[in-house]
Formats: structure tokens, sequence, C-alpha cells
């Protein structure tokens, strides 16, 4: 197989993603979870899954569900599985936050809600990493950003597991010391394996792939990759091996594993970093586009983000700071990333659904006529100029200016997904380039099952 | 001009109706298309190759590129073959298409 189809579930991923992310932009204006609320008050643990879970995590498995058979030149072993999943996910989520609400106050019923959490959870992802494994298996050997994305994969069963283990924990479930232990000193490595290994390492193997194509950059492989690859894989083991043998077997901290893996994060991310610079300077398409644009500026919060939790480690106050070091991460970095790229993927499947069976038919329009850069750009800088000013209010411990910043966020979030909606309904094609028949358009999130038919 | 080279030519053309629709030109002078031959009987047999091996939109841009040889005045069938040998890169583009890349069309 080389070529492989179009995703029937990816849209309903990033749909329900986008979502969750403005839900939980609504919350931080409203002053819920962090910094109105400790790092680890419930309401900033809710928060933090619906971010981590609803949107980030969707949005990737999303993305993967589409290009991993894209890495690898193989169909998806199962084509419909994610949508199970993605039920399981949503589930599993709402159950999860009603539990830390439940921990926060609000009386919710006396239903373990954190345990059917934590399954519907477990469930979901287990269905998407059998389902992008057996793909990747199938495909072996595999290139570098694939391999990326299966040490992205392994770290999610290894978050999803000790997540699990803290639900059951908290709920009641086992009163295993082991388990037990974990649950009060693991926190740090089920957040490091989350951001860093799963979301981080993931996003870093796609980009290799995805800014190379865009850009059409050469993707040859060069030393400094496969160090990246090399040193992230080793920070992503020690997290998985090395922390939990700290904790359980010579009853020490988690603090030395945990350093070691930021010493060898932050090689990876210079390198990685070196490496888009590459691409970028090296692309033949040389009239840049938003979506690449703006993942430059993501790049830059990832470079910030680094530098914060170096400085942050290195003054010791990793626990007064932590929480504007995760806010520019998932913020500035991944979200600034999943949004730019959605910008284009979504453009590139509306394009595929609507116009690829016309091709050699009729004049068909370009990905590029489908966006409209001048009107989206602005609100892409205000919500990466709002994401600074949040920082800003975070490190200040100024709350209601964060709220203000946060505020901005949603607006830009807002404006943003209201461009993508316009993508999917064709609103910038010109009229006389618009597909003939009810049956050429496409469906805001849903598959229309016959377009997939072959 | 022979017939059957001034028939290739025809194909070449209807080709270049047919965009690759991310980079946004002709798969002719991006340089997609690798060999056309038209037999004696109208089967026009085209070569061609995607930017990404496992791209979601090389089964339309074959299909596509079929179509448009079809349409083609004394074409009856266009097969058209996928290959990856070699590997399509960037120095293939005509110079018309990379002055388009440059944003200078």
């Amino acid at each position: 197989m080389i070529g492989v189809s179009l995703s029937r579930w990816t849209m309903s991923y990033f749909t329900v993603a986008l979502l969750a992310l403005l839900g939980a932009e609504i919350l931080m204006v409203a002053g819920f979870g962090y910094p109105n609320h400790a790092v680890f008050a419930p309401q900033t643990i809710a928060l933090v899954h619906l971010v981590a879970v609803g949107w980030l995590s969707l949005l990737m498995c999303g993305a993967l569900i589409q290009f991993v058979p894209v890495l690898v030149a193989k169909s998806l072993a199962h084509p419909n599985l994610p949508v199970v999943a993605l039920i399981l996910l949503v589930v599993g989520l709402v159950s999860l936050i009603v539990g830390f609400l439940d921990m926060a106050g609000l009386s919710v019923g006396s239903t373990p809600w954190l345990g059917l959490g934590a399954i519907g959870i477990a469930a979901g992802f287990a269905l998407n990493v059998w389902n992008l494994g057996r793909t990747l298996w199938s495909a072996r050997p595999i290139g570098l950003p694939a391999r990326f994305v299966v040490l992205g994969l392994l770290s999610l069963m290894a978050v999803v597991s000790l997540g699990s283990i803290f639900s059951a924990s908290l709920v009641g479930w086992t009163t295993n010391d082991i388990l037990l232990r974990l649950t009060s000193e693991g926190i740090p490595l089920h957040a490091a394996l989350g951001l860093g290994g799963w979301l981080t390492f993931t996003a870093m193997g796609v980009s290799y792939r995805l800014l190379a194509m865009f850009m059409l950059a050469p993707e040859d492989e060069h030393r400094t990759s496969r160090f990246a690859f090399m040193t992230g894989s080793a920070a992503i083991l020690i997290l998985l091996i090395v922390g939990p043998t700290c904790l359980l077997i010579l009853g020490q901290s988690v603090a030395h594993p945990m350093l070691i893996a930021l010493g060898l994060a932050t090689v990876s991310l210079s390198l990685y970093v070196q490496d888009m610079r590459r691409l970028y300077r090296t692309r033949r398409r040389l009239k840049i586009e938003l979506n690449a644009r703006m993942a430059a500026v993501a790049l830059g919060g990832l470079g910030l983000g680094n530098l914060l939790l170096l400085l942050v480690t290195a003054t010791g106050q990793t626990d007064r700071r932590i929480g504007a070091v995760v806010f520019v991460l998932a913020f500035g970095w991944l979200t600034g990333l999943g949004l730019a790229k959605l910008y284009k993927i979504v453009a590139f499947l509306t394009w595929l659904e609507c116009y690829g069976a016309l091709l050699g038919k009729r004049v068909t329009p370009r990905v590029q006529d489908l966006v409209n850069e001048p009107r989206t750009l602005p609100w892409f800088w205000l919500y990466f100029l709002s994401v600074v000013a949040a920082l800003a209010a975070a490190s200040l411990e100024a709350p209601i200016a964060f709220r203000i910043a946060a505020l901005g966020m949603l607006i830009a979030t807002a404006k943003i997904c209201f461009d993508l909606v316009s993508i999917r309904f064709l609103r910038s094609v010109p009229a006389s380039m618009l597909p003939e028949g009810d049956r050429a358009w496409p469906r805001l999130f849903l598959p229309r099952l016959q377009h997939f038919q072959r | 001009m022979s017939d059957e080279n001034a028939l290739v030519e025809q194909v070449r053309q209807a080709l270049r109706g047919v965009i690759d629709p991310e980079i946004g030109f002709n798969i002719v002078d991006i340089g997609l298309i690798y060999d056309v031959a038209v037999d004696e009987g109208g089967i026009a047999r085209i070569t061609m190759t995607t930017t990404t091996m496992g791209c979601p939109a090389t089964d339309y841009l074959r299909s596509g590129a079929g179509e448009a040889a079809q349409n083609v005045e004394g074409v009856h069938w266009a097969d058209v073959r996928l290959t990856y040998d070699p590997h399509w890169t960037p120095e293939m583009m005509s110079s018309v298409a990379k002055e388009y890349l440059r944003g200078n069309r």
C-alpha cells in the first residue's frame, strides 16, 4: 500500500479537542485553577487534565491516526477503532473532572468518579496505542520520526498507568503500600512523562516530517536528529525505570532521576531546535505559510519553557514556580504548535474530502485557496502575546492580570476556531471553484463514510 | 513531430491541468511525472510519483492523472504506475515551478 486513506475520525478528535481548549480557557478567565488556586489544588488538577487529556492528547491522537500511516506508508490497522477510543476518552475525562470537583468540595454523589474516569481514559488510550502500535509494527523497519512516536506512545502508557494507580489510591480501591508511595511521590514522573515524553517527544517526531513536507525542505537524516532521539529516549527511559526504582526500591525521592532526565532532555531539545532551524533555512518554499511561521513562534515557547525549567530547578524554586513553567510549555509550545498545524491540516483534509475525487476532471483550487491567512494571522499574534502576558502575570502572582490575559487567549482561540469552521465550509474558495452538488461538501466534524470507501 | 510524439505532448499538456493541492502547482512542472508514452492502441502509460510516500492525496493524484490523460483525443485508456524509484526531490521541479515557490508568481 503506497497511498494511505483519509482518517475517518481525525476531524472528530480535533473538534472535541478544540472544545476542551475553549472550555479550559473559559475556566481560566473565570479564575478557576492555577494561579487563583494552588498548583496541587483539585481545581488546578481538573484544569490540567482538561488541557492535557481533553485538548492536547485528543489533538495528538487525532493527528497520529492520520499521520502515523503517512510516516510509515501503511494504512491504519483498524480504521474505525478511534471512534470507540474517543467515546471512552471523553466519558473517562468527564468522570475524572467530576471526581476532582468532588475533591474540591462540590458534592457529586458517592460514585467513585476518579476510578471510573481512569478506567475510561486508560481504555481509550489503550485502544489508540494498540491501533497505532500495530500500524507501526507492520511497517518495520521504521524511520526516525516514527521512532519518536514509538517512544511517545511508550510514555503515554506509563502516564496512563501512573494516573490509574493514583486514581485507584484516591478512591480507596487499593491500600497497597507501594502504590500509595507512588501516588504520594510519583506526580513529578507522571507530569514529566506526560508533558515531555508523550506530548513533546511525539510532537518533535511528527514535526520532523510535517514541517519538511509543508516547507519542501530536504528530509535527509542528520546526526543531530539521531542524537536528539537518543538523548530524548534516554531521558524518557530514566523517568520510566530509574524514577520508580529510586522511589520504590532505594527509598529515595525522584529528584535525582528528574534532574538527569532534564539534562538529557535539554540536550535533545537543543539538537531538535538546531534541526528545525536547518529545515527552515533549507526550505524550497520561500514564501513561508502561516502554519510554519507560527510553528516557529511555538518553538520559541519550547525554548523559553525549557530555559525557565532549568532556571527554577537551579534556584530551587520548583515548588513555587513550576505552575508558570508548565503553563508556558502547555500553551506557548504545545498549544501554539497545535493551533498552527491545525490551520494547515484542517485545510488539507477538507481539500481531500471536497476536491480529491475531482482531480483531473475539472479545475480545482489549491489547499491555500481554502484559507485566508491575512484574516487569521493577527489572532495568532494576539494568542501568543496573551500567553506571554499570562506567563508574566502568573510569575508576578497577579491573578487578576492573569485572567485578563487568559481572556485574550480565549478570544484569539475562538476566532481561530471560527476560521477553522470557515475552512470546513469552503468560505474562502471562489464561487467558480466550489464543488458541485451536496455530496462533495464536508460535514463539520463527522465523516461522510461514502467519501472514504474505495 | 510524429503523431505519437504529438499525442504524448498532448497528454503532458492535459496533465498540466492536474495540480498537487499542497504545493499548488501542476504535477508536470513539479516533476511528479517521470514518463509518458502512448501505445499504438491509444493506451497512455504514465509513470509518476508523489512528493511524499504515503501521502493521503496519492490515490487522488494517480486517478486524477489517469482522468486527465483519458480526456485527450486519441487516448482510449490510461495506465498510471506509481514509483518511488527515484524518490522525488525539489530539484526535479521545472524553473517555472521553482519560481512559483519563490513567491514570484
